[in-house]
């Protein structure tokens, strides 16, 4: 649970929705999910924190029509809805450098050659994933990033079970052989 | 078996990818801005309703117009006025034209003044909480502080008192100096100049919002204040 200050809201205003779902709960549930999907559809992290907001806030106006246990379905479907207008706005201001620039302490880099690793990992992966169709991208960052099962991502691509599974594996080899191809890009020769 | 080095960077670069760390802070503006939109929620409701009313009595007052002057042209396609027919043949005789039917449709009565409908319970019931409880902070204040103070302008604005709501960000920004919330202040701004009556005051905000701020989630919004130079001139 993250530290959010517990304020009270005005009288008169509810932040709970009917059947309970509170907008607090639901980012703290799923603004890590949310904003993972976000970096792995290709954002930078400032765009995936502005496009992640903007999911909370069609959430919150859609609060009540939200079944709580359809609610991480919700939020996906948003997420991509916003995610295909950013990079729509992104191409047509591209001028916008993409920003790896961290503003929070990140555990694993402990030197400065450790964190431009971790930052050209990062965009290796985003150029690797970059290659892959939407739908293959999609599937592979839920089970990659996010560790679901076949059943979940079928659930929340809303595709039959056999037609997920089937998708992962050839989004799988489809990885393999682009990042083959881009071998000489890793950012991890030097070490054994 | 050897892994395959391949597998081993992908492998490796997922779980970079998964243990990259969330922006606390961003999470934290996510949630305040998703607070405020939750709270803005019953204004709009209000205000929808305010205006579906307005247009249905407008509809009644057409539709009662629409009648009275069907109802006249029908009285004047029978021949039926208000005034005698003039009968120059037969000025002494008796009318029978008249007939006791059309007679005894009663008169249209005149169409009584529609008394204003009453804004909702919601609009008018809601406290607008003085800004004067706003907490007095000369240094940054928190998250919660600057959310009261918005929640305060936005509440302003949900009571239809636009003065209310720009003291309230007056305050926000001289004594919270806030800055966390800043730009969902920004839009609260534009919003209460633009029901102020001073659109063009909103107008240039809402543009200066824009062009600092592209990619933020709240730009639609502010753009949909922006007046462009021809609709200005006509003001």
């Amino acid at each position: 649970m993250i530290g959010i200050p517990s304020k009270a809201p005005p009288a008169g205003v509810s932040q709970t929705a009917t059947h309970g779902l509170s907008i607090d709960s639901l980012v703290a549930q799923h603004y890590g999910f949310i904003w993972r999907v976000l970096r792995g559809l290709g954002l930078s992290r400032a765009d995936a924190e502005d496009a992640t907001q903007q999911v909370f806030m069609i959430a919150a106006r859609k609060l009540d029509a939200i079944a709580p246990d359809r609610a991480r379905s919700f939020v996906y479907g948003a997420a991509l809805r916003v995610a295909n207008n950013a990079r729509r706005g992104l191409r047509r201001r591209r001028e916008v450098p993409d920003d790896e620039v961290l503003n929070e302490p990140e555990p694993e880099a402990r030197s400065p050659e450790k964190m431009a690793e971790l930052v050209r990992a990062r965009q290796l992966l985003a150029r690797v994933l970059d290659q892959l169709s939407e739908k293959h991208r999609r599937v592979l960052v839920l089970a990659e990033l996010e560790q679901l099962e076949v059943p979940e991502i079928a659930a929340l691509e809303s595709i039959p079970v056999g037609t997920a599974a089937s998708r992962l594996r050839v989004a799988r080899e489809k990885f393999r052989a682009t990042l083959l191809a881009m071998r000489d890009q890793n950012p991890f020769v030097d070490e054994p | 078996m050897k892994p395959d080095p391949i597998d081993q960077l992908g492998a490796r670069l997922f779980e970079i990818a998964r243990n990259e760390p969330v922006p606390h802070a961003a999470e934290q503006r996510a949630l305040a801005a998703a607070r405020l939109e939750v709270a803005r929620k019953p204004e709009k409701i209000a205000r929808f309703s305010a205006v579906r009313g307005w247009l249905m009595a407008a509809a009644c007052v057409a539709l009662a117009a629409s009648a009275a002057l069907l109802l006249r042209a029908k009285d004047e396609g029978l021949g039926i006025s208000a005034e005698p027919p003039i009968l120059a043949h037969a000025p002494s005789e008796p009318r029978s034209v008249p007939s006791a039917t059309v007679r005894e449709t009663p008169p249209i009565a005149p169409i009584a003044p529609i008394a204003p409908i009453a804004p909702t319970a919601a609009v008018t019931a809601k406290p607008v909480p003085s800004s004067a409880a706003l907490p007095v902070h000369s240094a940054a204040a928190s998250l919660s502080d600057e959310l009261s103070a918005l929640k305060i302008a936005s509440s302003a604005l949900s009571a239809g008192d636009p003065q209310a709501a720009l003291r309230a960000l007056d305050r926000y920004d001289r004594v919270l100096k806030g800055q966390k919330l800043r730009a969902e202040a920004t839009l609260l701004k534009i919003e209460a100049l633009s029901r102020a009556g001073q659109t063009g005051a909103a107008s240039a905000l809402a543009q200066r919002f824009v062009d600092q701020n592209p990619g933020s989630p709240l730009v639609d919004r502010a753009r949909s204040f922006v007046v462009n130079g021809s609709e200005e001139m006509k003001r």
